[in-house]
């Protein structure tokens, strides 16, 4: 009984019916008593190992796309076109021409390089670079001046989480982390990405991390979503629920500033700074290879990479400049 | 397990549906209006009009102006004489406080649809329900009465739907009303009797998955009854579309739901398209049909990945997600962001897909057709695998058509729908692409297992077929015409099914967006979680669930 009776489901594009509707390709039930032949079924357990390098050796940066916004004030001319542009307001303007005030939030990107098609001057460049994550969300945002120098008059960035404090994660949990996730809203597409890391292509136990089904088990909450009203409650009780000591991560431009949905009046804004240690994940979604490296961050495995919004001045083995 | 679950006792090959349904209660009778032929859309109009239900008066194309007191037999008309479906129903403000309900209803193969409205004033705004004859009507019914302060009359079920706080006026009114903090009343129905409990589980859940509360009566292992309760994911994204120029609004599109952000990019670029008049070049659509299909691919893998894991055998599912991987890196190749995100814009592409990936991606999709080809063969072989997904979690075709399934969940009940097919778009236009769409009848965890196999090794060669056709695309600019209905209307077979967008840019100079409403598949598939795991054991219930595959966010919004 193919179609159900709808109107159009008698083929009316003059094909053969049976081209349409059946799929030759769909494998039978009867198939399954064949006794067949010893075949290759593993291209990942049995065969060469798919579990990518890093974080113990290098990214496989010349696969991966090129999105993250850097901004060169050196050249730019202060047009707003990348303000205009932007959906979710990360870069805005003050002012125009040599000297106008700009303002680039990699926590509110969605790094969908609208910016960078936009401007003129091609100050704006899509850069490989992941290790965005940071432990203050100070750290996330960019202040040039048009026509500036880049980095000329950074404020001190200040670690929110004393070294003390850093210390005592590290030994705690830096052999084995024990993780809750908790969707407070988001699209999805954070799903997929936090759900990739248990891939053989990532395999994050293999770094002795490992997502927990109880917050009761938990060391750390990775949280993604902007917080909406419907959720806030049953996030503040994961939380309240989970043991001292803990920590935070908070994936996703959506939990740390919204993201696409800031403007709504159902959501938050992302998840509300508290006294937890925390390490902000930007990415729409962060790719999993960066959410390895929050965890490593969070771990004081690694250095913070992004200062001040400042990436390094080598990225991907290039000079920025 | 379930009594009414079908005999899988014979082998017979079961390509598509040939199991016979037992006692099927015999479809309505069809209708006793003509029927014109399908390619004439204007004809079916006129059909619906001239028959006995609709007004006469009609603006733009397609949309069709009902009377309030015509509105209910209109639309039963359509649905039971004309053999039309209820694909979705939305609010819109109109001038004075009024409110416009309309309604998309869409027939089989190559009929555009109609759009019915129907006005109501502001006064009152009292709709009179469709239930109990269209069960699909009603979470739209619930969703029109709390976002608009709409009245169903006679409405079988008035509770809130994803709204779970008060509100100082329903948020989608022109004032817009503000969230209270107060909680509003939300009851379960219950169940009673000896040894009989109840299971609450969620919103928070115990993997890497959205938020959603489902209740469960069970007595002893078997589900007596299950009733979810939805609205966790809710964001209020349909009003935040408005006033946004159409090109800004994309990322909130791929935001209804994240993994099918290609999707849904395309169903809202399509329906910009639609209603501004903007042509796409066909490199350009070619281009999308690759992304749509490598999208599907990797999407579905993650089905069968999670199936496989949730009978327990966590190798065949690592090997499942090595293809999966495979899939998203191509994905990520052609685009530069693994989910697709950003790449499909109104007017076409964002930018062109590298032609020197060409090799690699051909390379991907040939590893993962033969990689998924043997792992179904060795899963095949393993009873103890099988024998969980045989008689699991069963959808009949009746219920399936009651709540106007869709996707492959649909198709696996015997159901076959296929945007792509049936109502073919952008890339499918074209007659040499040819869908071949994979059905079973058993409506089990099985069934859909193999009608998602068969749709990923489907996707790869469709994606073979495009990457053949590609060309280096970028689209025009926007530039709007003036003689085009009101509405654009943007429909897409994502990974879960026919994925819709209706959007009406503001008048008269149409340069930003007035009213966007998106229906994810799974806002119809939802009720069907619920039929499927009646009489089933609790233990079964992740099966049911990851062969489901339901989106949260899409159906919350
Ligand atoms: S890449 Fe980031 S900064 Fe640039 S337009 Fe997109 S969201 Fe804005
Ligand atoms: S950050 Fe982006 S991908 Fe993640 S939940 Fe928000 S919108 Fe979705």
């Amino acid at each position: 009984m193919i179609g159900g009776g709808s109107p159009g489901s008698a083929t009316s594009r003059g094909e053969p019916s049976a081209d349409r509707e059946a799929a030759p390709s769909s494998p039978s039930r009867a198939r399954s008593t064949a006794s067949a032949p010893p075949r290759e079924t593993t291209s990942g357990i049995f065969g060469p190992c798919t579990t990518k390098a890093y974080p113990q050796g290098p990214a496989e940066l010349a696969r991966m796309g090129a999105r993250t916004p850097w901004h060169d004030p050196g050249v730019c001319e202060g047009t707003g076109a990348c303000a205009r542009a932007c959906p979710t307001e990360a870069i805005t303007i003050e002012g125009t021409g040599r000297g106008a005030r700009l303002r680039l939030d990699y926590g509110a990107c969605v790094f969908c390089r609208k910016c960078v098609d936009a401007c003129p001057t091609g100050a704006l460049r899509a850069v490989r670079f992941f290790e965005l994550a940071v432990r203050s969300k100070d750290d996330l945002v960019a202040r040039h001046v048009a026509g500036g120098t880049l980095g000329a008059n950074p404020p001190p960035s200040q670690d929110k989480v004393s070294r003390e404090v850093r210390e005592r994660i590290s030994r705690l949990f830096s052999g084995s982390l024990a993780v809750r996730a908790v969707d407070a809203g988001s699209c999805n597409g954070c799903e997929v990405e936090v759900s990739a890391l248990s891939w053989p292509a990532y395999d994050a136990e293999r770094l002795g991390i490992h997502f927990v089904a109880s917050p009761r088990h938990a060391d750390a909450l990775l949280v993604t979503g902007p917080v909406n009203r419907n959720m806030r409650l049953a996030l503040q009780k994961t939380l309240d629920a989970t043991p001292d000591p803990k920590f935070l991560v908070i994936a996703g431009a959506c939990g740390i500033s919204g993201g696409p949905f800031r403007r709504s009046k159902e959501v938050e804004g992302g998840v509300p700074p508290s006294d937890l240690p925390s390490v902000w994940v930007p990415g729409c979604p962060p790719r999993p290879e960066a959410l390895l490296y929050a965890f490593w961050l969070a771990l004081g495995r690694v250095e913070q990479q992004l200062k001040n919004g400042e990436l390094p001045p080598k990225v991907g083995g290039s000079s920025l400049r | 397990m379930s009594a009414g679950a079908p005999d899988h006792g014979s082998e017979a090959p079961l390509l598509s549906a040939t199991r016979s349904q037992g006692e099927r209660t015999a479809p309505p009778p069809r209708s006793q209006v003509e029927v014109p032929g399908a390619r004439d859309e204007r004809k079916w109009v006129a059909a619906a009009r001239g028959g006995p239900t609709l007004e006469e008066a009609e603006e733009g194309p397609w949309e069709v102006v009902v009377a309030l007191e015509r509105w209910r037999p209109s639309v039963l008309s359509l649905v039971h004489a004309l053999r039309f479906r209820l694909a979705t129903l939305w609010g819109e403000n109109a001038h004075g406080g009024d409110v416009e309900v309309h309604g998309i209803f869409l027939g089989g193969a190559e009929c555009r649809g109609v759009h019915l409205r129907v006005d109501l004033p502001g006064a009152a705004r009292k709709l009179p329900s469709l239930l109990p004859d269209l069960p699909t009507a009603l979470y739209f019914e619930r969703e029109l009465s709390e976002m608009f302060g709409v009245t169903i009359l006679a409405s079988p079920d008035t509770r809130p739907l994803l709204l779970h706080e008060r509100h100082t006026a329903p948020p989608m009114l022109p004032a817009g009303g503000e969230p209270t903090g107060v909680r509003a009343p939300f009851g379960f129905p219950r169940t009673e009797g000896e040894g009989v409990y109840e299971v609450p589980v969620g919103p928070v859940h115990a993997g890497v998955i959205e938020p959603g509360h489902f209740r469960f009566q069970v007595r002893g292992e078997e589900i007596l009854n299950l009733e979810v309760r939805l609205g966790y994911a809710h964001k209020g994204t349909e009003r935040l579309f408005e006033g946004l120029e159409p090109s800004q609004a994309t990322v909130l599109a791929e935001s209804i739901s994240g993994d099918m952000s290609v999707a849904g990019a395309t169903a809202y670029a399509l329906a910009v398209e639609d209603v501004l008049g903007v042509p796409v070049p066909p490199a350009a659509q070619t281009a999308r049909g690759l992304l749509l299909e490598l999208e599907r691919a990797a999407f579905l893998m993650g089905d069968v990945a999670g199936i496989i894991l949730d009978v327990g055998y966590a190798a065949g599912a690592a090997e499942a997600n090595v293809l999966r991987e495979q899939a998203y890196g191509t994905l990520e190749l052609l685009t530069g962001s693994r989910l697709g995100r950003g790449a499909v814009v109104p007017g076409g592409l964002a930018r062109p897909v590298p032609a020197e990936a060409r090799v690699d991606v051909e390379r991907s999709l040939d590893a993962v057709r033969r990689g998924l080809a043997g792992l179904v063969d060795h899963v095949h072989d393993q009873p103890s695998i099988m024998d969980r997904l045989r008689g699991t979690g069963v959808i009949s075709l009746e219920v399936a058509e009651a709540l106007g399934m869709v996707g492959p969940a649909a198709r696996a009940s015997g159901l076959v729908r296929d945007v792509r097919r049936d109502r073919p778009y952008g890339p499918y236009v074209h007659e040499r692409v040819r869908v071949r769409v994979a059905s079973r009848s058993e409506g089990d965890v099985e069934a859909r297992f193999e009608v998602k196999v068969a749709e990923v090794l489907e996707a790869c060669r469709l994606a073979r077929h495009f990457l053949g056709e590609g060309g280096p695309a970028t689209g025009p600019l926007i530039s709007s015409r003036s003689a085009r209905p009101r509405h654009g209307l943007g429909i897409v077979e994502s990974p879960r099914g026919e994925f819709l967008v209706a959007l009406r840019p503001s008048e008269p100079a149409k340069k930003v967006l007035a009213r966007v409403h998106v229906r994810d598949p799974s806002f119809l598939n939802w009720p069907a979680i619920e039929y499927a795991v009646r009489g089933n054991i609790v233990p079964d219930f992740p099966l049911c669930n990851k062969s489901l595959n339901l989106s949260y966010s899409g159906f919350d919004r």
